[in-house]
C-alpha cells in the first residue's frame, strides 16, 4: 500500500504542471522505467489529441458509411432478419440517405455530400465502420464514449491523458473543452470531469463567445486594476512564502505559492491563445469565418453552423500550437426544442444537413491547417458520437437510435491514412463480422498507445479497484497504426 | 495464510481489473506460491486462492506438465465462464475430465486430434477461442499441447470450479474484541487513544510533538467540529481561560452548537452521493431531496444513536412506522444518480430499461455496503469478487433486497393518523397483490404445459406482428358529449372512377388507453355518388352495434361501380374519455388493378379538430394507416389469444373467480383511498408507491425477479437470486427467506447491519470519524476494508474504539457520535502541534504513526462559509429547500444551470454551503475546483489538490469579488483608520493579532489599491486556507 499513499501524497502537492512527473514516478515505483524510456511505456507517435464529439448520435449511413443497398431498396419494408429492439420502435421501411455520396481522394472513399469538404482529407483518415455500443440511451452512451463506462463517476479520456502526461505548456490548461455554444450535451461537464483523478486533470471549459471565455480568468470588478493585481500577487507571494518557510517540509505550501505564479502566466497566455483577430484572411475563410457580422435566420442553417464550429476548430488549433494536450470539441446540445443536435428522429435532412456541413468545414480546415504546419503527425484527431442511426425510417424522414453499429474516424498522430478498418453490414445495421466488432475500449487503447501509454498499465486505485480508462477490455488496433 | 503473507501477495498483485497486467505480474510469483501452498492449516483455502491468482505458469518444458498447477488455472481463467456444467456453450464443459474428453475436445496423447487445441491455436488467423477476447498466450497453448500429448493426465475427482475467494482470514472479517488499553507511565496519556498511539510511537522510537498553542487549538477544533472560524472574542476568551478544563469546555460548547450537525452532515452526504438533481442526461431537479439532508443534520445534532441512524436509512418505514424520520431517512437509498431516460422513457420490458434498473439496484447495494461495511461488494456484479470472499450469487442476493424499491417522491406526514392509514393501505395493496399472484400461480399450475405453450406462442407472434404507424394518425372529428349525433366525412375523387373496393382503416391512438380502433364508429354507413348527386348506400351498419374492428381493414365490395365521391357517416359515435368522437385512419378506393384512387384527394367533413401532424382531414387519404407488418402473424395471434382466453375460462374455478374479484375490488378500493389521502410533505426517497411517470411505474411492493447475470450482462440471465446478505460474523445469520416481503427484506438487512456481531460496521464508522479528525483513517481506505484496501496502522486502537463506541464504556455512552468526537479531540494526539520533531521524519515521513497533527487545507465549503462569515454576510437560517448558485433556465426539458449568469449579491445564496442546491451533472465550478465531492460517486475522503485554476477562482470569481467588497465594508463600518481596519480583518480571518510589519504592508497596499482589493487578496493567504 505504501507506494500508493506516497503517490497520492505527492499528487496532493502538485500543480497542474506536474502530472508528467506523477506518471514518471509511478512507473519507476513499479519498475517499468528504465534508462532509455524515462516517462512513457513506449516511444510515442503522438503528443496531442483532438476529440470531436457529436452529441445526440450522428448517423453513420448519412455521412461516412455509404450503403448502396439502401438506395436500391429505399421505401421497401425493412427486414433485419431478426427481432430488433429499437429505442422508439423506429423500424419503418429502408431509407436511403437524403444526401448523395461520391468518391474522394486516392482511396476513393465514398463520402456524403454534406461532409464533402473532408473529401480532401480522406487519404489521411482511417474510418472504423464496425464500432458497437452497449446502449441506445443517450446519457449512458455518451458516458461510454467519453469515459469508457456507462455510468457517471469516471474520468474522461482527456483527464486520463492529462493525468498521465501532464502539460506541455504550464501556462495553459492541459485539457480544454469547447462545448456547444447552445448548451451541454447529455451529462454536461461530467463527460470531462476528473472523477477520482486529481482535479488538475479535469477539462477546462472555454466558451469563446462569452465575454469571460474562461471563468475566473480575470476579475470582473470595478475596483480591480492591472497594477493592483500585480502588487497584490507580490504581496501574496511574500506572505505565503513566509508562511511556507515557517513550515518546512510541506511541499503543498510551496506548490501553492507556485500556483499563483502559474495563474498569472495563464492570465496572459490564455487570451492571446483565444484571440483570432490576427489570423490571415485565407485562414479565416478556410474555417468558414469570413462572414463577420452576418445575421442568421432562426431556423437551423449551414452558414451559422460553419461559423460556430469553425471558430472552435480554429481556437483548437491555436491551443494545440501553444501546448494544450487534449482538446475536446462538442457539436450539439441537449435534447431540447427546436432540435440543435444530431438526434434526428424526425428529419435527417433538416438537422444532419446543416450540422454536418458546419462540422465538415471546420474539421477539414483543422486537418489541413495541422497538416501544413506538420503538427498533424503528432496530433490524433478522433471523430466520435454516441451511437449510429437505423437504416430504416422512423416516422417519415428520421431515423431511430442504432447502438448496434456506428462509425468513428481517426486522423494523424501515427494513424494510417486512406483506409477502412472494419465494415458494417450491407444495411449499416450491425457489423459485417458480428463476432469481431470494434469497441470504444479499442479506440481508447489505441489512442493511449499512440501517446506512448499502455492502457493496461495506466491504472489508479479507487475504492479497492485499479481503475483503467479501458476497464477490463481493449485491444490496440495495430492495423490502423502507420 | 498469515497476514504478512497476504500483504506480500497483495503487493505482488497490484491490480484487479487490469487482468492481463496481473497475468504478467504472476509469472514471478508462482515459485513463492508453491512454497506457501504447503502451509497446513489453510491449505484448501490456499489452493482456491491459487486458482484465483495463478494465470501464467512457468512452462516447465523439462518436466511433465502439472495439470493442477499449470493447465487447470488457464482453463479456469480463460474458458470456464462459458464452458462449465451449468453453462456449456457448444455443449462443452471443462469442469471435469469426463466432460472435457467427450466429443474429442481432448484426446489423451494426441494434441493434433484434440479439438480444444484447434480452437485455441487458430493456425493462420485469429484463434476462435476464447471468443471475443484476447487469444491465449503462446506459452499457454504450448503447455496445453504438451499436457495433452503427455496423456492429458487429469487427477481423478479433480474438478475445476469458478474462481472464488472463500478465505475469511483477513483482519476485517475477524470478530471484534475489546483490547486491553496499554498501561503506560506518561503524563502525556490523557485518553486510551493516547495510550495506544504512544505505545506504537515508543515501539518505533518516535517522539511526540509539543502541544499546539491555544490559538491554533481553538482554530483547529472549531473548524473541525462546526466548519466555521471562531470569532476574535471566542479566541480571546479561550486564550485567557485559566480553568483546568478550558479546552474540554470549548469542545462541549462546539458539540452543542447547531452548526455541528451542518458540518458533519456534509461528510456523510459525501459518502452517500447526495445531490439535488438526478444526474445523467437531462439532469432533472429533485426539488424534495433536501428533507433527507435536513434529517442527517438533525440526526447529528440530536446525537442519534448510530444503530438507529443506520436502521432508519435502510428500513425506517418498516422498523419505525409512524415516525417521519423513518421515511425521511430513506433518502439515503435514493441519494445517488438516477437515469431518467432509462426509467421514464424506456419501458422495463426492453433491454435498455432492464440495464437501467440493474444499474440502479447496483447503486443501492453498493451504497449500503460501501457506506456501512466498507466493502467493495460491487466488484461481484460481473464475476465472483477477485479478492474478497463475496460471490456473484451473494451480490445478486443483495440486489434482491432492493428489488421492489425505486427512487421517487413519497409523502411523509407529520399527522400520525394519516401516516398510519397510509401504511395500512399499503399493506392491503401488497396483500391483495400477493393474493392475485397466488391465484395466477395456481392457474399456471392448473394450465400446465398447454398454458405455457400458448403463452410462448403468443410471445413469439407478438414479436412477429410488429405494429407500425406513421405520425399522421388520420381524421378526427370534434368531440361531443353524446353518442347519438351524426358525423360525416367525404372524399372527392375528382373524377369518375371504376371502383372495385372501398377499404376503411381504423386509427390507433394510445389516448385513454384505447389503441387500435380508436374512434371507430359503433354504427355507420358508407355511401357513394357517381357524380350525379345520386348518393347511394353501399355498406349499412346502422341497425346494430359493430364490434370494433381493431386494425382489421373493412373491405366493401363495389364490383366495378363508377363512383366520384365516397361518404362515411357515423350515426353512433365512439367513446373516447368522457366524450364521443368519430375518427378514421384511411379510406382507400381501389380499382381492379389495386390502384388507390383516393390517395391525395380532397376531404371534407362536418367538422374536424385539425391538429396536425396527427389529426387532419388530409391524413384520411395520405396513404398511411396503422397496421401490423405481418398480417398472418396478427391473425394467428388473435386465434392464440382466443384459445388462451378459452383455456383460462376452463381452468378458472368459481372459487378462484370469486377470490380474484374480491382481491381486485379491495385493491382498487385501497388504491383509490390511498390516492385521496392528503399527501402532506414529500421527500425524494426509496419508494414502492408513487405516481407513475411515463414508463416508470411503482412496484407497489411487488418484488421484481432478480437473476444472477452472467458477466453482469442483462441478456444473460441465470438462476433467480436468493435474497441475503454476506456470510460475515460468527453466528450472524445472513440468508433471507425467499417468501419475505420487500419491507421485511430491508428490515432484515438493517438489523444485520447493526448486529453487535457484525465485524465491519463498527470498525467502519469509527474509522471514518477518525479520518475526518486526524486526516487519515486508521485504515487509509475508508470505503474498502477488503484485501485491496489498506491494513490498519493501529489495529488494537481501531478495535478498542469500535467496541467502546458500540457498547459504551468509561469514555462513551453507547453509540454516541458526540462522545466519540469528544474522546478524539480531547486526546493528546489531537492536541499536538502540526510541526513535530524533525528527526521523526526519517522514520515516518508520512506521519502514519501520528507523532504530530496533520496540517489540512480547508474544504471548499469551509472556505466559502468562512468568507461569508468574516465578511458579515452569512445568513444562518437552517434547513429547507436548497438555494441556487446558478440561474435556472429551460426546466421543461433539460434544465440549464447557468452559473455564469448568477449574481452573488443575491442574499438568498448567503447561507451555509450545506444548504446549496447541488447539481449532479453540472456541479458548481468554484466548488469543484476546490475539490468538492463529486456526487456521482461515493467520496469517503476529499482529494486535496493545488492548481493554478484554484488560484484564479479564489482571486477572481465573482463570489470572491463581491465578498471582498462586503468584507471591506464591514471593517470600514467598525473602524475609521486603515490600520485598524487591517487589524480587524486579520483578526477575523486568521484568528490572531497581526504583526506590525503585516499591518504596515497591508495598509500600504490598501492605501494605494483600496481595501476591496486588499480583502480580495487576504482571502488567498495560505494561513487562511490551511489549518495547523
Amino acid at each position: 500500500m505504501k507506494p500508493m499513499l506516497d503517490r497520492r501524497d505527492f499528487l496532493r502537492g502538485t500543480s497542474s504542471g506536474f502530472g508528467s512527473l506523477a506518471l514518471a514516478m509511478m512507473l519507476q515505483e513499479e519498475g517499468y522505467a528504465d534508462g532509455t524510456v524515462k516517462v512513457l511505456h513506449h516511444p510515442p507517435k503522438a503528443k496531442r489529441v483532438v476529440q470531436l464529439f457529436m452529441g445526440g448520435a450522428a448517423s453513420h449511413i448519412d455521412l461516412w458509411d455509404h450503403k448502396p443497398m439502401l438506395e436500391k431498396h429505399h421505401g421497401e419494408k425493412s427486414d433485419f432478419g431478426e427481432h430488433v429492439e429499437a429505442f422508439q420502435n423506429g423500424l419503418g421501411p429502408w431509407m436511403k440517405s437524403p444526401f448523395p455520396f461520391k468518391p474522394y481522394g486516392q482511396s476513393g472513399k465514398m463520402l456524403s455530400d454534406v461532409v464533402a469538404p473532408l473529401g480532401e482529407c480522406v487519404d489521411d483518415m482511417t474510418f472504423i465502420h464496425n464500432l458497437v455500443g452497449k446502449t441506445g440511451v443517450h446519457s449512458q452512451a455518451t458516458y461510454l464514449q467519453a469515459t469508457g463506462f456507462q455510468r457517471p463517476g469516471f474520468p474522461g479520456m482527456g483527464s486520463w491523458v492529462s493525468y498521465a502526461l501532464g502539460s506541455i505548456n504550464e501556462n495553459l490548461p492541459t485539457f480544454v473543452v469547447l462545448p456547444d455554444h447552445r448548451g451541454f450535451a447529455s451529462n454536461g461537464p461530467k463527460n470531462w470531469g476528473s472523477a477520482f483523478l486529481p482535479a488538475s486533470s479535469q477539462g477546462t471549459a472555454i466558451f469563446p463567445q462569452r465575454s469571460n471565455p474562461i471563468e475566473d480568468l480575470t476579475p470582473q470588478a470595478d475596483f480591480a486594476t492591472a497594477e493592483g493585481d500585480r502588487a497584490g500577487l507580490k504581496l501574496l507571494s511574500k506572505f505565503n512564502g513566509q508562511f511556507q518557510r515557517e513550515r518546512p517540509g510541506d511541499s503543498r505550501l510551496e506548490a501553492r505559492v507556485r500556483s499563483y505564479e502559474l495563474a498569472a502566466k495563464m492570465q496572459l497566455s490564455a487570451p492571446e491563445a483565444l484571440d483570432i483577430s490576427g489570423e490571415p484572411e485565407h485562414i479565416m475563410k478556410m474555417y468558414g469565418l469570413d462572414r463577420a457580422g452576418a445575421k442568421y435566420p432562426d431556423t437551423i442553417n449551414a452558414a451559422e453552423e460553419e461559423e460556430y464550429f469553425g471558430r472552435k476548430c480554429l481556437i483548437a488549433r491555436r491551443l494545440l500550437e501553444r501546448g494544450v494536450r487534449f482538446v475536446q470539441i462538442w457539436s450539439g446540445n441537449d435534447n431540447s426544442f427546436p432540435r440543435r443536435n444530431w438526434d434526428s428522429h424526425e428529419n435527417i435532412e433538416r438537422d444532419h444537413g446543416p450540422l454536418a456541413r458546419g462540422m465538415a468545414v471546420g474539421t477539414a480546415a483543422l486537418l489541413k491547417d495541422l497538416k501544413q504546419s506538420g503538427m498533424l503527425d503528432e496530433t490524433i484527431v478522433l471523430w466520435t458520437t454516441e451511437f449510429g442511426r437505423m437504416p430504416s425510417t422512423q416516422g417519415s424522414k428520421g431515423r431511430d437510435h442504432n447502438p448496434y453499429v456506428f462509425t468513428n474516424w481517426l486522423c494523424g498522430g501515427g494513424v494510417r491514412g486512406g483506409m477502412t478498418h472494419g465494415e458494417s453490414d450491407q444495411w449499416g445495421y450491425k457489423p459485417l463480422d458480428r463476432a469481431n466488432p470494434t469497441q470504444v475500449y479499442d479506440i481508447h487503447a489505441t489512442i493511449l498507445h499512440l501517446m506512448g501509454l499502455d492502457h493496461k498499465r495506466l491504472t489508479v486505485r479507487h475504492d479497492g479497484i485499479d481503475r483503467r480508462l479501458t476497464d477490463v477490455h481493449g485491444h490496440v488496433l495495430r492495423e490502423i497504426i502507420a | 495464510m498469515s497476514k504478512t503473507e497476504l500483504i506480500k501477495l497483495k503487493i505482488l498483485l497490484p491490480r484487479t481489473h487490469a487482468v492481463s497486467g496481473l497475468i504478467r505480474g504472476l509469472g514471478l510469483a508462482l515459485g513463492q506460491f508453491a512454497g506457501l501452498s504447503t502451509l497446513g492449516r489453510s491449505r484448501s483455502i490456499m489452493l482456491s486462492m491459487l486458482l484465483v491468482l495463478i494465470a501464467t505458469p512457468f512452462p516447465r518444458l523439462f518436466a511433465e506438465v502439472d495439470f493442477v498447477r499449470g493447465v487447470a488455472p488457464i482453463l479456469q481463467r480463460r474458458c470456464l465462464s462459458c464452458h462449465n456444467d451449468k453453462e456449456s456453450k457448444g455443449d462443452f464443459s471443462l469442469q471435469t475430465a469426463e466432460s472435457a474428453k467427450e466429443d474429442g475436445y481432448v484426446v489423451a496423447g494426441d494434441a493434433m486430434a484434440s479439438h480444444l487445441l484447434e480452437v485455441i491455436s487458430g493456425g493462420a488467423g485469429k484463434p476462435r477461442m476464447p471468443k471475443n477476447s484476447d487469444p491465449l498466450e503462446e506459452e499457454q497453448v504450448e503447455l496445453i499441447r504438451k499436457w495433452i500429448d503427455e496423456g492429458a493426465n487429469w487427477p481423478a475427482d479433480f474438478k475445476i470450479t469458478e474462481s472464488r475467494v472463500s478465505d475469511f482470514n483477513w483482519w476485517s472479517y475477524q470478530a471484534i474484541r475489546r483490547p486491553v488499553v496499554p498501561k503506560l507511565q506518561s503524563d502525556w496519556v490523557r485518553t486510551p487513544i493516547d495510550a495506544f498511539v504512544l505505545r506504537k510511537l515508543n515501539e518505533k522510537d518516535l517522539v511526540v510533538a509539543h502541544q499546539a498553542d491555544r490559538r491554533t487549538l481553538i482554530r483547529r477544533v472549531t473548524y473541525d467540529l462546526i466548519g466555521l472560524p471562531p470569532t476574535p472574542q471566542q479566541v480571546q476568551d479561550f486564550v485567557h481561560d485559566s480553568a483546568p478544563q478550558a479546552y474540554e469546555r470549548l469542545v462541549d460548547r462546539l458539540l452543542e452548537s447547531k452548526h455541528y450537525g451542518e458540518r458533519w452532515a456534509r461528510h456523510w452526504l459525501d459518502v452517500v452521493k447526495y445531490a439535488d438533481t438526478c444526474g445523467y442526461d437531462k439532469d432533472k431537479l429533485r426539488p424534495n431531496a433536501w428533507p433527507y439532508r435536513d434529517y442527517v443534520i438533525r440526526s447529528f445534532n440530536e446525537d442519534k444513536s448510530f444503530s438507529r441512524f443506520v436502521q432508519e436509512q435502510i428500513a425506517g418505514d418498516v422498523l419505525f412506522p409512524g415516525n417521519p424520520d423513518g421515511v425521511l431517512a430513506l433518502g439515503f437509498i435514493a441519494a445517488g444518480p438516477w437515469d431518467f431516460i432509462g426509467h421514464v422513457e424506456v419501458p422495463e420490458s426492453k433491454l435498455d430499461g432492464k440495464v437501467a434498473r440493474n444499474l440502479d439496484r447496483d447503486d443501492m447495494v453498493s451504497g449500503a455496503l460501501n457506506t456501512f461495511c466498507s466493502i467493495t461488494v460491487q466488484c461481484a456484479r460481473c464475476h465472483n469478487h477477485k479478492f474478497d470472499p463475496i460471490t456473484q450469487d451473494q451480490y445478486y442476493g443483495l440486489q434482491s433486497i432492493f428489488s421492489a424499491v425505486d427512487r421517487a417522491e413519497r409523502p411523509y406526514d407529520l399527522d400520525p393518523d394519516v401516516e398510519k392509514r397510509r401504511d395500512a393501505l399499503e399493506i392491503v395493496i401488497a396483500e391483495q397483490q400477493k393474493q392475485l399472484d397466488a391465484i395466477s400461480s395456481e392457474i399456471e399450475k392448473a394450465g400446465g404445459e398447454r398454458l405455457l405453450d400458448l403463452r410462448k406462442e403468443i410471445k413469439g407472434l407478438e414479436e412477429r406482428v410488429s405494429f407500425k404507424k406513421s405520425p399522421e394518425f388520420g381524421y378526427h372529428s370534434s368531440t361531443v358529449k353524446r353518442n347519438d349525433l351524426q358525423k360525416w366525412v367525404e372524399i372527392d375523387l375528382k373524377d369518375s372512377v371504376n371502383a372495385a373496393q372501398i377499404i376503411l382503416h381504423a386509427c390507433h391512438d394510445e389516448f385513454g388507453g384505447i389503441g387500435a380502433g380508436f374512434g371507430f364508429p359503433v354504427r355507420f354507413q358508407v355511401a357513394v355518388d357517381s357524380g350525379q348527386g345520386d348518393m347511394e348506400i353501399v355498406h349499412d351498419r346502422l341497425q346494430a352495434d359493430v364490434e370494433n374492428p381493431g386494425l382489421e381493414p373493412i373491405v366493401i365490395d363495389l364490383s366495378g361501380r363508377n363512383i366520384r365521391r365516397v361518404r362515411v357517416t357515423a350515426t353512433k359515435l365512439a367513446h373516447r374519455k368522457n366524450d364521443y368522437i368519430f375518427a378514421l385512419g384511411e379510406v382507400r378506393v381501389l380499382d381492379v388493378e389495386g390502384k388507390n384512387h383516393a390517395k391525395g384527394k380532397p376531404v371534407t367533413s362536418l367538422d374536424s379538430i385539425e391538429a396536425p401532424e396527427r389529426w387532419a382531414r388530409r391524413n384520411l387519404t395520405d396513404g398511411e394507416w396503422p397496421h401490423y407488418q405481418d398480417l398472418d402473424a396478427a391473425k394467428s395471434l388473435d386465434v392464440a389469444k382466443r384459445k388462451l382466453a378459452k383455456l383460462n375460462r376452463e381452468i378458472e374455478t368459481p372459487q378462484r373467480m370469486r377470490d380474484r374479484a374480491s382481491a381486485n375490488k379491495k385493491l382498487v378500493a385501497a388504491r383509490s383511498e390511498l390516492a385521496k389521502l392528503p399527501t402532506g410533505k414529500m421527500v425524494y426517497a426509496a419508494a414502492t408507491h408513487f405516481k407513475s411517470q411515463g414508463n416508470f411505474h411503482a412496484t407497489e411492493g411487488k418484488l421484481r425477479p432478480v437473476h444472477i447475470l452472467h458477466r453482469g450482462e442483462i441478456s444473460q440471465q441465470r438462476a433467480v437470486a436468493s435474497p441475503g446478505m454476506l456470510p460475515l460474523g460468527q453466528g450472524l445469520s445472513w440468508q433471507i427467506d425467499a417468501a419475505t416481503t420487500e419491507g421485511e427484506r430491508r428490515a432484515t438487512l438493517a438489523n444485520w447491519l447493526t448486529d453487535e456481531r457484525h465485524p465491519l460496521v463498527w470498525r467502519s464508522i469509527v474509522n471514518r470519524m477518525w479520518q475526518y479528525h486526524f486526516g487519515r483513517g486508521i485504515v487509509a481506505t475508508p470505503n474498502d476494508f477488503g484485501r485491496m484496501g489498506a491494513v490498519p496502522t493501529h489495529p488494537d486502537l481501531l478495535d478498542w474504539l469500535a467496541v467502546e463506541f458500540r457498547d459504551g464504556g468509561d469514555w462513551l455512552k453507547p453509540q454516541s457520535m458526540k462522545d466519540l468526537h469528544r474522546l478524539m479531540v480531547i486526546s493528546s494526539v489531537y492536541r499536538q502541534s502540526s510541526a513535530g520533531p524533525s528527526s521523526n521524519g526519517l522514520v515516518d515521513e508520512s506521519n502514519q504513526y501520528l507523532w504530530r497533527m496533520a496540517r489540512r487545507r480547508l474544504a471548499a465549503e469551509e472556505i466559502r462559509d468562512s468568507i461569508l462569515h468574516v465578511s458579515g454576510s452569512m445568513d444562518q437560517t437552517m434547513g429547507g429547500p436548497g438555494f441556487y448558485l446558478f440561474k435556472l433556465e429551460r426546466t421543461q426539458h433539460s434544465p440549464h444551470y447557468e452559473y455564469h449568469k448568477f449574481d452573488p449579491h443575491d442574499p438568498k445564496s448567503h447561507r451555509r454551503s450545506i444548504y446549496r442546491f447541488i447539481v449532479r451533472s453540472q456541479p458548481d465550478p468554484w466548488m469543484t475546483t476546490l475539490d468538492c465531492a463529486d456526487s456521482s460517486q461515493s467520496t469517503p475522503k476529499r482529494n486535496e489538490t493545488l492548481t493554478s485554476l484554484q488560484a484564479l477562482s479564489l482571486l477572481n470569481s465573482r463570489f470572491n469579488l463581491v465578498m471582498a467588497e462586503k468584507f471591506a465594508a464591514r471593517v470600514a463600518q467598525e473602524h475609521d483608520s486603515l490600520q485598524q481596519q487591517v487589524h480587524q480583518a486579520i483578526q477575523l480571518l486568521l484568528q490572531r493579532d497581526p504583526k506590525d510589519s503585516e499591518v504596515e504592508a497591508f495598509s500600504a497596499y490598501a492605501q494605494e489599491h483600496g481595501m476591496n482589493n486588499l480583502c480580495r487578496f487576504l482571502f488567498n493567504l495560505s494561513e487562511f486556507i490551511y489549518i495547523d
